[in-house]
């Protein structure tokens, strides 16, 4: 998604109200609730919250210049990478195999197999149309982030296609831009 | 208030930016590997094994050459197109006539909108005026003659127009060669033919 992704590709960002800040910090809250202790100092109450609008109804919520979270039209809040590897565990992980790795930073998405075969670590808990944390084989830092097209145990039992989307990788357009002005 | 969950820090590659531990799938490991030997060892073993075995001189040998590699690497493909603007620019009108060619350049505004430019069409006798009003007949879009950066003229011309303007010109204007016809893409110049 953000294979080419440049900071022209922003078409707009705005300071957003009081209202809709609140809205968004809550529903962060509530997806992550292990980053509930340091959301004061993610999104500080004080400091101005910007939403920058991109095309294919992206959003990113940036603070302070540094783009932190990002989602589509209404879906879920997920964490930048950079964040993600500074909080590692606010977000349910899955493991590929090393074979995978290659490919996931291409920006291909994932297929069950990666997930099933022996280097692969499936969390049972997750359900379908989750954000996840993709990390890798014999690595400590995810790699990916993406949303699941399936539920951990369908991505078991039907074990083919792609088991989850590939949102954000590590050199991708998102993760190059590491501060937005 | 419990105690907040400390911020993980994540060791980043000096060359290319990627968690050290993903340089290996990185999109150029050799680049990285003498930073990795500095300040990542324990995650590649391997590596500092085989610069150790190379002894210290080899190292150094390693780096000056990866540092070489380097150097050369970006100035010898820019020495190419350089030496072209270098004839072209301080040489004076005798070397320009020389070099008779057409350039053609996008230029993104506002985004989504773009600004065809065309320079160098004076060089094959061709009036600027002239040129624009066809241009903008043929495109239906607002064509002007513009003072150039270097005072030279152009010809700018609304849209985004590259894909066809190449046959234009050289329909309208048989002198002019396809072979002269150049676009520049991403700073480099890249010939339409």
């Amino acid at each position: 998604m953000f294979k080419k992704f440049t900071s022209e590709d922003v078409s707009g960002q705005n300071q957003v109200k009081a209202s809709v800040q609140r809205k968004i910090r809550q529903s962060i809250a509530d997806e992550y609730p292990g980053l509930e202790l340091v959301l004061d100092d993610l999104l500080p109450k004080k400091s101005p919250l910007i939403v920058a609008k991109c095309q294919n109804h992206l959003n990113l919520v940036v603070v302070n210049n540094v783009p932190l979270f990002f989602n589509i039209r209404d879906g879920p809040y997920m964490p930048t990478l950079r964040l993600l590897h500074q909080y590692p565990n606010i977000m349910k992980k899955l493991q590929v195999d090393r074979g995978a790795i290659k490919f996931v930073l291409a920006g291909a998405n994932i297929m069950c197999p990666g997930l099933t075969s022996p280097g692969g670590v499936l969390d049972d808990e997750v359900g379908a149309e989750r954000p996840v944390a993709i990390m890798a084989e014999g690595k400590q830092h995810a790699l990916a982030i993406g949303f699941t097209k399936m539920s951990a145990k369908d991505i078991k039992a039907i074990n083919k296609g792609i088991g989850v989307d590939n949102m954000h990788y590590l050199n991708d357009g998102l993760w190059k831009m590491q501060r937005l002005d | 208030m419990a105690e907040k969950p400390q911020p993980v820090h994540v060791l980043y590659c000096g060359v290319c930016g990627l968690p050290a531990e993903y340089c290996e799938f990185g999109p150029d490991f050799e680049k990285c590997k003498p930073w990795l030997i500095h300040n990542a060892p324990q995650l590649y073993p391997d590596l500092v094994q085989v610069s150790n075995s190379k002894e210290v001189d080899g190292v150094s040998d390693q780096l000056q050459s990866s540092s070489i590699t380097d150097g050369t690497g970006p100035s010898g493909s820019s020495s190419v197109p350089k030496q072209e603007p270098v004839k072209r620019l301080p040489g004076g009108k005798i070397k320009k006539k020389e070099r008779q060619e057409v350039i053609i350049e996008k230029v993104t505004r506002n985004k989504r909108k773009s600004i065809t430019t065309i320079k160098g069409l004076e060089l094959f006798g061709i009036k600027l005026s002239d040129a624009s009003k066809k241009l903008g007949k043929k495109f239906a879009t607002g064509a002007s003659v513009v003072k150039g950066p270097t005072e030279k003229d152009q010809i700018d011309v609304q849209g985004d127009i590259a894909y066809d303007i190449v046959e234009f010109i050289t329909d309208t204007w048989p002198d002019v060669p396809e072979t002269a016809i150049y676009f520049i893409e991403d700073g480099k110049k890249v010939p339409a033919a």
